[in-house]
């Protein structure tokens, strides 16, 4: 039993997750992300069913784990009790401590999860934020969004937000020592660590590959790992 | 015990009081008749208590059995003869209490009615897996989705395989698995006559419908005994079924109420999705529900499958813990015809031996 | 179809839902997107039903979407989870209710672990109690707010001045449901109706006169797939998924689609935006769109609410078809007003999706 596998066994959600497979493919039949690219999540536990640290390895520097959504429709199907969504979970998670997620280019995206996503939480106390959501980077959001974003303390006012203000409510400005309570949670149980793994690995990596990385949301690098899709994520027909 | 002759109980109180059997065979499918018979042909008294109103138990219902395709009729006419005339049955009865004496044994009936016999076997068999749990097939929701056991009434009513809308199927699917193997629906075990049961249909669907696509989707083809893979070689080579190693996922219905099956094959490792126009689940065996009253009743176990535990696995499959209590059939777990009939017969023949022990 | 069939599994699938004294946190995405729904269901709780609803200014998001994108690790959302439950003992609460359905499936699968892990709830307790002094106590119920406007949805109907039904042609509505992947599909037993037939959105659909549709991918995933949506560049997936729904429900013609999680009805309305815009294809009829709604935007449609009270304005497929086929007068002046009255503007219209 190799020192990966032990690691990650190490995980509940990897003893959860984790029964034996006898590659019935329920979860393959059902994935959204197999329909879509190169993926299997049997293959995933299969590969972890083998205790192989060199094929574990490989998995963590590859795209493949990076192309499940997370519906955990593999869960509700699998006869055998096992979760390859939360396989996934750990597996992410190993990825980014040990700096394997530099290696592929979806992988490489997790900075701007982390500049994103990452930090609202620890600035706002929320996941998303309406200023943050810029409309240049969200086409796809639309005309309607737009117009929103443009007038948005109106508009939040319209709806009944409590927009940046104190007190409870919608978008309300979650008061500061409520956000010191949540930064020393992270240091507290290594969300700290692991948003430092994610910044200290990119910046090794970005160097490596002689691309610019400052501390902002628009520069080189983060443009690439935002945008860049090698087209060869799909499956070999 | 010497030269001086007993007469046994019976023909002392031959006339006046009813006739006590000496073994009660609880269950009249092939199991309880098999035994019967056996047990009749070396003199003894039988009575054989069935809860449905005829007896033949599944056999009955299937049209013809694998691996040859003979009429499932023939072999239950064959077990008949041997007991006619010499066993009684009572169908309709439902059994709710058994008092074990010293030496024999009294069952008490919801009819109001009592037997005591020296002996009791319990063959009373299993059900089919109700497919309507396995949710994600849709059963009982989607039309055009029925059971292996509904296809052997079509056939054996001589009729077509229809869909819903009485249309001949172009294309089938057929579920390994459905039940078995599964900790979903709670049973972790093989039925093991599933998949041979697949390959049978299948090729009788093709006889029947030519010009019909056949599909098996598998997760392991179970052909374990006589015939069974000269069986399975026949129905792709000679029949043109294909099997698809992958397990169904997931079953939903198309506005035309064909169904949208999707499934992984693999061997290749590619999901797959296929518009059927039925989908047939090969349904397992899960323990006779009533059985565990029985096992209540006289303090037996089960195993984590539900089925009851013989006294050893291997050399008293016959025996339960109970002395007096014996075993045949499917009560035990998932079996096929011809080894229920040689269970059925064992069990004939532990029963004949230990009768002999009693004074 | 045998709908007798699915009512046998609706039957199995039963949970206790708290009937009062709610403890209420919010979710990220529909603050951002759908706020006048969170408001509306303090309005419906509060002023419809009666109910003791609260919230504690001092919480935050659960992390679920830091989470699901990998970038917050496991113990850090458990021990965000339990300072919100330490709000809830604060404030004297044991009802606990989630807005958004990927904070209810994580809030379940954290309570899980808990329960089959008591070491696991020992070091959380133990690290919250280290970074902010808090102490908690597990919630006695635990629901999403669409199972609560489920269970009141008779009392809903009772009060209800519009009905899912076509005003025109006198037919009930047709409705698509679409339930939030982690409602139900990691512990189907926490789901009202299970993980194949949930019944929390299509109850409510046959209390109130409308009729529930089934289509082939009904089951299927919207797509948000969480950093599948959030780089651009995976963006192709989320979309995928969507499309693969509004191909499979077309056919049936859908009246509105209806779900329960935050992110679903973001990405079913934009993704049809999207198409709209990349294909020229439209899923409703004459080039529109199919109107996407949330529970508290029908329950308050039905309820008899002013649309533009209920953030329909903000929709990119617009409601006015739906408002037009139930009879709900609306007045398109005060769409795009300010709470003053005033004049905001309009949003562009899209090259081919009707805009009203």
């Amino acid at each position: 039993m190799g020192e990966l596998y032990d690691r990650l066994a190490g995980d509940v959600r990897f003893v959860e997750g984790l029964k034996a497979c006898l590659n019935c493919g329920t979860c393959t039949a059902i994935c959204p992300a197999a329909e879509f690219y190169a993926y299997q999540p049997r293959q995933i536990v299969d590969i972890l069913q083998t205790h192989d640290d060199q094929a574990i390895e490989s998995l963590l520097k590859s795209e493949t784990i990076w192309y499940c959504g997370e519906c955990m429709s593999c869960v509700t199907r699998c006869p055998r009790g096992n979760a390859p969504g939360l396989l996934i979970t750990v597996l992410r998670a190993a990825s980014q401590d040990l700096g394997y997620f530099v290696e592929s280019e979806k992988g490489r995206q997790q900075l701007a999860i982390k500049r994103t996503v990452g930090e609202w939480i620890l600035d706002y106390g929320y996941c998303l934020y309406p200023s943050e959501i810029l409309p240049e980077k969200h086409p796809e959001q639309g005309p309607v969004w737009e117009w929103e974003h443009e007038h948005i303390e109106e508009v939040m006012e319209r709806l009944g937000a409590n927009y940046k203000k104190t007190g409870p409510g919608i978008l309300r400005k979650v008061p500061q020592e409520d956000l010191d309570e949540i930064r020393k949670i992270f240091d507290v149980t290594g969300g700290t660590a692991r948003f430092n793994a994610i910044e200290n690995y990119s910046k090794q990596k970005a160097g490596e590959m002689g691309i610019d990385l400052d501390d902002t949301l628009d520069n080189d690098y983060m443009k690439k790992i935002y945008t860049e899709n090698s087209q060869n994520h799909g499956r070999e027909l | 015990m010497g030269n001086r002759w007993v007469a046994p109980k019976r023909l002392l109180f031959s006339n006046s009081i009813k006739m006590d059997p000496q073994v009660i065979i609880i269950g009249a499918g092939i199991a309880g008749l098999t035994a019967a018979g056996a047990l009749a042909e070396k003199g003894h008294h039988v009575l054989i208590l069935e809860k449905e109103a005829q007896p033949g138990g599944h056999v009955a219902q299937w049209d013809r059995l694998f691996p040859s395709r003979r009429p499932g009729s023939e072999v239950l006419d064959h077990i008949r003869k041997i007991m006619d005339g010499r066993v009684e049955i009572k169908p309709g009865i439902r059994i709710n209490g058994i008092i074990a004496h010293d030496q024999d044994f009294t069952v008490l009936t919801e009819e109001g009615t009592s037997y005591t016999g020296q002996a009791l076997l319990i063959a009373s068999g299993f059900r089919l897996f109700q497919a309507e749990r396995k949710e994600e097939y849709g059963y009982g929701i989607y039309d055009n989705v029925i059971t292996s056991a509904e296809v052997e009434t079509v056939f054996k009513q001589g009729k077509k395989l229809l869909t819903s809308k009485g249309t001949l199927p172009q294309r089938v699917a057929l579920i390994h698995c459905v039940g078995s193997r599964d900790e979903k629906v709670g049973n972790l075990y093989c039925s093991k006559v599933c998949c041979v049961t697949g390959v049978k249909q299948a090729i009788e669907i093709k006889e029947q419908l030519p010009q019909c696509e056949v599909f098996s989707f598998y997760m392991d083809m179970r052909m374990y005994d006589r015939h069974f893979e000269e069986l399975y070689f026949e129905a792709q080579k000679q029949w043109g079924v294909q099997f698809i190693r992958g397990r169904l996922s997931e079953c939903s219905e198309a506005p035309d109420q064909s169904l949208i099956i999707k499934t992984e094959d693999t061997l290749t490792g590619r999901p797959l999705r296929m518009i059927v126009d039925l989908v047939i689940l090969l349904v397992g065996f899960v323990p006779e529900p009533e059985t565990g009253k029985l096992v209540e009743m006289l303090g037996l176990s089960t195993g984590e499958d539900g089925f009851i535990l013989p006294s050893d696995e291997h050399y008293n499959d016959n025996l339960t813990t109970v002395p007096g209590v014996f075993l045949a059939g499917a009560v035990k777990g998932p079996a096929t015809i011809s080894n229920t009939i040689a269970d059925a017969r064992a069990a004939a023949l532990q029963i004949d031996s230990w009768l002999k022990t009693k004074p | 179809m045998k709908v007798e069939g699915k009512r046998r599994i609706w039957k199995d699938y039963q949970k206790e839902i708290a009937d009062d004294r709610y403890f209420y946190v919010r979710s990220c995405v529909r603050q951002n997107f759908f706020p006048a729904s969170e408001k509306m269901f303090f309005r419906i709780l509060k002023e419809e039903l009666g109910k003791d609803i609260f919230e504690n200014a001092a919480h935050t998001t659960c992390s679920g979407i830091g989470y699901h994108s990998d970038v917050v690790p496991f113990e850090t959302t458990m021990t965000m989870v339990a300072r919100q439950f330490a709000l809830m003992t604060e404030s004297g609460y044991q009802n606990f209710t989630t807005s958004c359905i990927t904070s209810f499936g994580l809030y379940t699968e954290i309570l899980e672990t808990w329960h089959h892990f008591p070491e696991v709830e020992a070091r959380v307790r133990e690290n919250l109690k280290k970074a902010t002094g808090r102490e908690f106590d597990k919630p006695s119920n635990l629901s999403h707010a669409s199972d609560v406007i489920y269970k009141f949805r008779k009392e809903i109907g009772e009060k209800a001045r519009y009905r899912l039904v076509n005003k025109q042609t006198g037919q009930p509505l047709r409705c698509v449901e679409h339930i939030g992947c982690h409602y139900s599909r990691m512990f189907p037993g926490k789901g009202v109706g299970g993980a194949e037939y949930p019944y929390v959105l299509a109850g409510m659909i046959e209390e109130w006169g409308g009729e529930v549709i089934d289509y082939p991918e009904r089951r299927h995933c919207c797509g948000f797939g969480f950093r599948q949506y959030l780089i651009q560049a995976n963006r192709g997936y989320s979309l995928s998924c969507s499309k693969k729904k509004f191909d499979s429900m077309a056919p049936y013609k859908p009246d509105l689609i209806l779900t329960n999680c935050p992110g679903c009805p973001m990405f079913l309305d934009r993704w049809q935006y999207t198409l709209s815009e990349m294909e020229g294809t439209t899923y409703g009829e004459n080039g529109q769109g199919i109107p996407v709604l949330t529970y508290e935007e029908l329950a308050g449609l039905v309820l008899g609410y002013d649309p533009w009270d209920l953030g329909l304005q903000v929709h990119q497929v617009p409601a006015e078809p739906l408002l037009d086929k139930m009879g709900i007068p609306y007045d398109s002046n005060r769409k795009f007003l300010n709470r003053d009255g005033q004049s905001m503007g309009r949003p562009k219209a899209p090259s081919f999706l009707k805009f009203y």
